[in-house]
């Protein structure tokens, strides 16, 4: 079957997710259809520790994952040749890895290759605001179709529109209101509270008292660390 | 910064591919710093694909219905953007906030052809219509640290299969990502700014204050206050937070 008749095939078959089940099925056809053996889906945390990697939906064996770590696989999923929709992918190939000595050693790399992951590629997706990463390994180096990721890049990133609350963190959430968002943005933007009253119509008072919750909701010290967080996690 | 400048290329040759006035300027293009321009007529190819009418590219910005017009197909003068009612656009802003699916909307007077072609598309659905008594399709694109945008192509005869949906999304974002890298002003701003100046900055984003921060570096109050004067300066920034916003925002500290 070529890959196109493929996609058209998954495309009848589960454009309705809805369960975990679901979601499974479908990554699992959708690995199938570029020809790859194995799918994992990543979010990488903002937190304290830079490189966590929470693990929202994988078929690699467990061993394998805690061989490899956290650390290694939220750097697989943000390493230099990770691809945003609309950029061409291009794999690691963990039996060479010349171009991606500086995130992966040696032994690294070969353990990968041993454990099953000859090539691996990595998308980025987005889901709204929300990015993920999803690594997608073969065992055989060239077996997964270039042509498809770019397809199944964006058909991935559909599926997982639809359930979203399979991928959430309730600590990456988006903790705040309309209006503090807005606040936080302006000041980001180096304004002065009169100056966001007057851009919002509203009180200065009103203004800091967005500020002051915004501040409490991420548990910051100041203005700059409430600012920081909120660009840190995307929410601005 | 080299990886970045080397995915660019990439980005740049994904559309250079489907340029219809022939491959010989792709190496040339890919080359080019993007100007809004460039991107008008990047997005004008993307139109012609689809037989789309006219096109509108958007920012969303952070409050909850402000769509902000960046560049439309009367560039340099506006149509759609004049035509998006503030008020119709709240649904479509929170839409494109949480989700990455396209939308359509069918004109109620036409023939109904329309309606089958977009209603035969996996994973897009209808929603009230932009830009009033017109057919439209909306791509909701998504680049670093959140950035929201939205494409809007409109025209009563387009035509889209289900496999050029993912190619001309993928266009759509690659573009986008294009776009919101011109910065204007940030250019150039970030050659001078010292190692100490930049250590200042990233405590200052961890919530330090100027105390604590000269405690820690083992400064006097003074300097490392003047440490970040001088590193809001430099960065062309008003106030502190604004440094410390326009630091992460460039990648200077994470």
């Amino acid at each position: 079957m070529t890959a196109s008749a493929a996609l058209l095939r998954s495309d009848t078959v589960s454009t309705r997710l809805a369960s975990r089940g679901d979601l499974t099925s479908f990554l699992m056809e959708l690995t199938a259809e570029i020809g790859a053996d194995s799918y994992m889906l990543v979010a990488i945390g903002h937190g304290e520790v830079k490189n966590d990697a929470r693990i929202v939906a994988s078929n690699w064996i467990f061993d394998a994952i805690e061989l490899i770590g956290r650390r290694l696989i939220a750097s697989l999923a943000q390493g230099p040749l990770t691809a945003v929709p609309g950029s061409r992918p291009s794999a690691l190939v963990t039996g060479e890895a010349p171009c991606a000595r500086d995130f992966l050693s040696g032994e690294e790399a070969t353990l990968l290759d041993v454990l099953g992951h000859a090539e691996i590629y990595s998308l980025a997706l987005n889901v709204g605001r929300q990015r993920f990463f999803i690594l997608m390994s073969a065992s055989q180096t060239g077996q997964i179709e270039q042509s498809a990721l770019m397809k199944a890049q964006l058909k991935c990133c559909y599926a997982l529109c639809q359930v979203p609350q399979l991928l959430v963190d309730t600590a990456a959430q988006d903790p705040l209101s309309d209006r503090e968002r807005e606040c936080l943005f302006w000041v980001s933007e180096g304004k002065t509270t009169d100056e966001v009253a007057v851009i919002l119509g509203v009180s200065s008072n009103t203004v800091n008292s967005y500020i002051t919750h915004a501040i409490q909701k991420f548990s910051a010290s100041n203005r700059a660390m409430a600012i920081a967080t909120a660009i840190r996690s995307g929410i601005i | 910064m080299t990886y970045q400048a080397a995915r660019h290329d990439d980005e740049a040759s994904v559309n250079d591919q489907r340029n219809p006035f022939g491959s010989s300027s792709a190496g040339v293009e890919a080359r080019q710093a993007v100007s809004i321009a460039d991107a008008v007529r990047r997005c004008r190819w993307i139109a012609i694909d689809l037989n789309a009418a006219s096109f509108g590219f958007f920012m969303v910005g952070p409050s909850p219905d402000r769509l902000v017009p960046c560049f439309d197909s009367a560039y340099p003068d506006f149509s759609i953007g004049k035509l998006i009612a503030v008020r119709d656009c709240e649904e479509i802003v929170r839409h494109v906030r949480l989700s990455t699916q396209p939308r359509w909307w069918v004109d109620d007077c036409s023939d109904g052809a329309m309606r089958a072609r977009f209603e035969a598309l996996s994973w897009a659905a209808s929603t009230a219509p932009l830009v009033n008594a017109s057919t439209g399709l909306a791509f909701p694109v998504h680049a670093e640290r959140g950035r929201c945008g939205l494409v809007v192509f409109t025209g009563n005869e387009m035509t889209l299969e289900q496999d050029a949906l993912y190619d001309i999304h993928a266009r759509c974002f690659s573009l986008f990502s294009a776009v919101s890298r011109i910065r204007p002003g940030d250019i150039g701003l970030t050659r001078a700014i010292s190692r100490r100046e930049l250590e200042c900055l990233k405590l200052t984003a961890n919530g330090y204050t100027s105390e604590e921060i000269a405690g820690l570096l083992k400064l006097s109050v003074h300097t490392a206050n003047q440490y970040l004067t001088q590193s809001a300066q430099k960065l062309n920034a008003v106030s502190r937070m604004q440094a410390v916003a326009k630091a992460l925002r460039l990648g200077l500290i994470e």
